[in-house]
């Protein structure tokens, strides 16, 4: 008995260390992100530093400095082991294809990755305020009032959006519900220079609540 | 004339001019930035969100027949407040928001360079 419980024990503890859930130790993802050259194409270094068209187009991929806010880590720990695109079109492009070749980390050096990026968090994002849903407001807003659809790939039955921005077919697995609305609500704190427009003082927060909800539900 | 007075005309009118040019490169960046996602570089409606299901016909810009039936107020006012202020698409969305009003006549200026057409007088 004492000796399957020592073992479960430690059977549970080997378990979580594998996902980076005990002894998880930011510092030490940071220094496997510096090895793997992944500061190359993504800062991690907040506030937002783009400040023109040129900044932006300089950069080889997206900033990470808020990534503890916005993404889900299971999924960011699963996709650095096996990076499918997420956007269609190569990152700053409008003519190129997305060449899909993100660099793989191994499964190790995945979770301790995803450790240090999910330690940047920003004050921003508040927790506990968007419940993913089927809004029928945010879902009318989405596909027709405003044209989120025109630029993002969705789970849509015919017209399944546009390929320019990120696809949301996974975004209720990918993104943090609560990021996705502080987005909509403060896009300019997050990525001052992006090719999709500030909707706030368009939307009502209402509104921004119900796109959020209803993109957080997208699996 | 003398020859300060050409030399001070000469530094001028290539001041303005390069001034002129920085405006136009900037229009450029302006539109493939934000508006080529949609209406393609060259400004033909063709960008790459534009496949077969795509709910709208984004505007070719290239057509100096359909440009020459809009001011430039009228195209400022789509930029600004998006389709439906025209009753056309809300698929063109609102940039009001997002630039500034410099940037907005920049942008239609450009698409007029791009129809090669006058508007009505707005």
């Amino acid at each position: 008995m004492r000796f399957a419980v020592i073992v479960s024990f430690g059977l549970g503890v080997a378990a979580l260390s594998v996902t980076g859930m005990v002894g998880a130790d930011p510092a030490a993802g940071e220094g496997v992100f510096k090895a793997n050259n992944c500061g190359d194409c993504h800062y991690t270094q907040g506030p937002a530093q783009e400040k023109t068209i040129g900044d932006q187009m300089a950069k080889k991929g997206p900033e990470l400095w808020y990534a503890g806010s916005k993404f889900q880590q299971p999924w960011l720990e699963q996709w650095l082991q096996d990076p499918q695109p997420i956007r269609h079109i190569k990152y700053n492009s409008v003519t190129e294809e997305n060449p899909g070749d993100h660099p793989k980390l191994a499964a190790g050096d995945a979770a301790s990755v995803t450790e240090f990026l999910m330690s940047l968090t920003v004050a921003e994002v508040e927790a506990g305020v968007i419940k993913p849903k089927k809004s029928a407001k945010g879902r009318l807003i989405f596909v027709k009032k405003m044209p989120c659809s025109g630029c993002h790939e969705f789970p849509g039955k015919k017209f399944k959006g546009g390929r320019s921005g990120p696809s949301l077919l996974n975004a209720g697995t990918r993104l943090n519900p609560d990021w996705i609305y502080a987005y909509l609500k403060n896009i300019d704190t997050f990525k001052p220079i992006r090719m999709m427009p500030n909707f706030n003082g368009v939307l009502t927060d209402k509104d921004m609540k119900g796109v959020a909800q209803y993109v957080a539900n997208f699996k | 004339m003398s020859k300060a007075t050409i030399v001070t005309a000469t530094v001028l009118l290539t001041g303005f001019l390069s001034a002129v040019t920085v405006q136009a490169d900037e229009a450029e960046q302006l539109f493939n930035f934000y508006c080529a996602q949609c209406h393609g570089v060259g400004g033909k409606g063709d960008g790459p969100n534009v496949t077969a299901d795509f709910p709208v016909d984004p505007r070719n810009f290239t057509k100096a027949d359909e440009m020459e039936k809009l001011s430039d107020a009228d195209i400022k006012n789509v930029i600004l407040e998006g389709g439906p202020v025209v009753s056309k698409s809300p698929m063109m969305p609102p940039w009001g928001k997002t630039l500034s009003d410099e940037q907005v006549d920049a942008l239609v200026q450009y698409l007029r360079k791009l129809c090669n057409c006058v508007g009505k007088p707005g």
